[in-house]
Parts: C-alpha cells; structure tokens; sequence
C-alpha cells in the first residue's frame, strides 16, 4: 500500500512540474498559435539563474527562486518584443524557426558562460517526512504544494480580474478583443513574462531533486508539448490535467514496468491518445 | 461628429472602398445599405482601425483617426458591435459584458452600474448571466454583443448587420432597442440589408454599392426612391 501511495506522490511530483510548464506554454500558444519551442530553454535558463544567484550571489532558495522568476520574465518579454512580435505578419512556419533559433542561442549562450557539466542545486528543504513508512521528502512536498498554489493563483487571476480576462479573451477571439479595446501587444508581453516566470519557478522547485545542465529542458518541453496535444492547444484546465496524466503514468509505469521506459511512457501515451481522440481530451478552444 | 473624407482602403490591387465621404451628427441614427460584399464591413473595421485606409482621413469629435489603433479609437468613444458578433464563447454572459468596460476598468464602480443597465435592456441576459456566451441563441448572442459593445460606453455605436439570422420576432425587438439606445443619446450607424426595417428607425441613410457611396439622403427620400425599393425592399 505504502509503496502504491509512495507512486501517488512521484506522480503529483511530476506532474505538478510538467503542469507548470504546459501552463506557460498553452496560454503563448492561445494568444498567438505558436507552439513556442524556446520554452524549455526558458525553463533552462530559470534554472541556471536560480543556481547563480545562490551559489555565485549567495542569497536564499526563496530569493533565488524570485529573482529567477523575474529575470527569466524579462528575457521571455525580450523574447516576445525582439523575435515574435517582429514576425507578427509571417506565416507561422517563421515564428517555429525563430522561436527554434531562440532555443538554440540560449542553450549555447549557457554553456559558454557555466559549460556543458550537469550541476548539482541544494535547498534548504533536505528533510524527509516519515508518514508511518509513507516517505515523503520535503523539497517534493514543496513542488506539489507550491505548483497547486500557484495553479490556484493563475486560476483566479485568468477568471475573476479585468487583466487576466484579457488573456483568455484574446485566445478566444481575436477580434473581438480588440473591439473592445484590448491592447495585443500589452496581453502579448504579459503572457511571455507569465509564461517565463512559470517556467523559472518550474525549474527551481525541481532542480534540487534533479540536475541542472544546459541540455535540461529538452526532455521537459517535450513532455509540455504531449500535454498541451492531450489536454487541448490552449487549454488551461487541460494543461493542469494533461501534466497530472503524464505524471502519473510515468510515476506508475516506471514502478510497475520499468524506469527505464519512463520516458516512452508519455510518448506512449500520446499516440493511443490521439488516434482514439485526435482533437485531445479537453479540446474546446482557450479557456 | 464623424467626417470620412476621400477615404479609400485596398486589398492588394482590389480596391474595397473608393473615395468615401460621409458626415455623421451627434445624435443621428444612420443607415448603411448595400448588399453583401458592398464594402459595409470593410468601412467599419476601417474606421475601428482594424485595416488601415490607403488614402483619405477619418475624424472624430475634430480629432484624426487615422493610424490610431483599436484600442485607442474604442477608448476614444467608437465602439463597433461586428458582424458575427465575436464574443469570447467560452466565457460567462457577464465577462463578456465586464471585457466591453475595459477601457473604463478603473471605474469599477461605473462598469458595474452600466452593466445592470444592460441587464435591464436585455432582462433574459440577467438570467443567463453565468452561462457560457456560446451556449446562447443567435438572439442572445446578439443581445450579448449589442451589451458588451454599450459597455464601453460608446458615443458613436456601429452595428455591423445585427439582424442577420435571426427570427423576424426577434429582429423587430432588436430594431427597438436600437432605436432606444439611440434615443438614451447615442449615435448610432446601423449597417443593414434588412432596409425596410432600418429604414423605419433611421433619420438618414447611405447607399453602398461596389465600394462607393452611390445615394444618400433622409428616410422619406429613401423610402419613396424607385430604385431603393427595387434593390433593397423589394416591393
């Protein structure tokens, strides 16, 4: 039994960390219909930040983990003003190279500065709760906690104010948004840096259970991608489902199969999906 | 109020307007007649800044419009209610109508005011209020759209062929309120096939064919022109 719980909590592990980063990517997706590959470099980079500012800068897991968020916020908005906003009027097969070639520079940009070696981040939370033989370590009871709070936050503020509406409205119609008098640019910006800042935040709550290299997100994206194909392009609530069903299935199928088939799983999982229901599971459009 | 001077817009080498000049008073209620493909639309995503014209200028209130953008023109007091509606489907009756106040999201209080304004213009909204707008009828839709476009609190309200598909019960309500709103003190320019139903709530109208504004005049010009009642009435 304790074993079988032992799964659940890998799983809402994961899962809250794939759902973190399939948010950032699915609300870019909604606004602007493009699948932004440079995400996971994003996500990278959260990490890379984090770990400087600890180790080089000196300061807490928490400001790190804030000051990540920030600056990673500002370069998905450089992103968005220098590359994407730019390509407005190409067809959209530029903005994937483009957004491919954002990948590319940062990964590289990485390594020169900290070099290809895989890195190990420490957090304050080492313990581990001991639940009558339920072992739960604290950094994973963090992720789980901090990711359901912020999917909480990103809920109420996508739904009940003005500002956050203007995201989902412009996914949802374009026009219409505009006839109303939403600014594209301004929800466009936003949305990078929400999805920068997801992404940061993603990547610091897991680094310390992981490692941190420059070739980190590669895998993570990935995944995002599954999810975002299985719980619908644009969807915020089949974003945070498709991480958990990812999550699970990889916690699950890597217990009970094998770890090393972990990472198929999800791949797995992604074409018995999609020929059974091509559209994904939650597919409605943005909301 | 609004001054369309020589204004023309092109797609590619297809000219869409050509050479429009058109004055609207404050406190009018306009008819825009023409068929489908006349160039209606394309005047007022014109005018909403949605394309911008090739030649010629666009005044409001003695201020250009020209280059401005959506945003800037909604908040300026044009507020255009589109053909097909373009609601956010996914979203409840009352975002819908919160999203028309976001220019005015600082005066929250207003926006709350106005919102209960609309419910009393449309009292079935106020029913479906937490009903995703998709879910709706055409009417309601319509309804919808109509109210989160009043949101915004236009001075000059343009409505893009608001009657299209929808029942003739509900087409004569629609035109009534039309006319309400208009008579509340707001300018309206009602784009229309339906002529004989527009005609009758309009001080005056214009004529579009093919790009260019070929016939304009007041209602009884209109309504007693042979070819008008040829074209458009059908009697």
């Amino acid at each position: 039994m304790n074993l079988f719980l032992q799964q659940i909590i890998n799983g809402l592990t994961l899962g809250s960390i794939y759902g973190l980063v399939a948010l950032g990517l699915t609300l870019v997706y909604g606004i602007l219909h493009i699948p932004n590959f440079a995400h996971g470099a994003l996500y990278m980079v959260g990490a890379f930040m984090s770990y400087f500012l600890m180790v080089d800068v000196g300061v807490h897991y928490w400001i790190a983990m804030a000051g990540s968020a920030l600056i990673v916020a500002a370069l998905a908005i450089i992103c968005e003003r220098l590359v994407f906003h730019p390509l407005r009027h190409s067809p959209p097969i530029h903005d994937k190279i483009a957004a491919i070639g954002i990948l590319l520079f940062l990964e590289a940009l990485v390594q020169m500065f900290w070099g290809a070696d895989f890195r190990r981040m420490s957090s304050p939370f080492t313990g581990i709760l001991n639940f009558d033989g339920l072992i739960i370590p604290e950094q994973r009871l963090l992720i789980i906690v901090g990711a359901l709070t912020l999917v909480a936050l990103l809920q109420v503020f996508l739904r009940k104010t003005m500002t956050g509406a203007t995201i989902l409205a412009l996914a949802q119609n374009r026009e219409g948004a505009f006839l109303v008098g939403i600014d594209a640019n301004r929800v466009a910006m936003m949305t990078f840096g929400i999805s920068g800042a997801l992404a940061a935040i993603a990547a610091t709550l897991y680094a310390p259970i992981n490692l941190v290299y420059p070739a980190m997100g590669h895998l993570v994206i990935m995944k995002a991608f599954v999810i975002i194909i299985l719980g619908g392009m644009g969807s915020v609530p089949g974003a945070i489902a498709g991480g958990m069903i990812i999550g699970f299935a990889e916690a699950f199928g890597g217990f009970y199969i094998s770890t090393a088939y972990k990472d198929i799983i999800a791949f797995g999982l992604l074409v018995v999906i999609l020929s059974v229901r091509p559209q994904g599971l939650f597919a409605k459009g943005a909301h | 109020m609004l001054r369309l001077n020589q204004l023309d817009v092109c797609y590619g080498s297809f000219k869409a307007l050509n050479n429009i000049d058109m004055t609207i008073g404050a406190g009018e209620l306009v008819v825009l007649l023409g068929a489908n493909g006349a160039g209606k639309t394309t005047l007022f995503n014109a005018i909403s800044g949605l394309i911008k014209p090739t030649a010629g200028d666009m005044e409001f209130e003695g201020q250009r419009l020209s280059g401005r953008k959506p945003s800037a023109i909604v908040s300026a007091g044009i507020v255009q209610c589109a053909e097909g509606r373009k609601l956010f489907p996914q979203m409840s009756v009352a975002q819908n109508l919160m999203l028309g106040g976001y220019v005015h999201r600082r005066d929250k209080v207003g926006n709350r005011q106005r919102q209960q304004e609309m419910y009393q213009l449309f009292p079935i909204l106020a029913e479906k209020k937490d009903q995703p707008a998709g879910s709706l009828s055409g009417g309601q839709q319509q309804m919808v759209a109509i109210g989160r476009a009043m949101m915004s609190r236009p001075r000059l309200l343009m409505l893009d062929e608001p009657s299209l598909g929808l029942a003739p019960l509900i087409v004569r309500q629609m035109f009534e309120t039309i006319k309400q709103i208009n008579r509340l003190g707001t300018t309206v320019l009602l784009a229309e096939q339906n002529a004989f139903a527009a005609l009758k709530i309009a001080s005056r109208a214009y004529v579009m064919e093919n790009g260019r504004l070929v016939m304009e005049g007041d209602r009884e010009t209109m309504l007693g022109n042979e070819r008008i009642r040829k074209a458009y009435i059908g009697a």
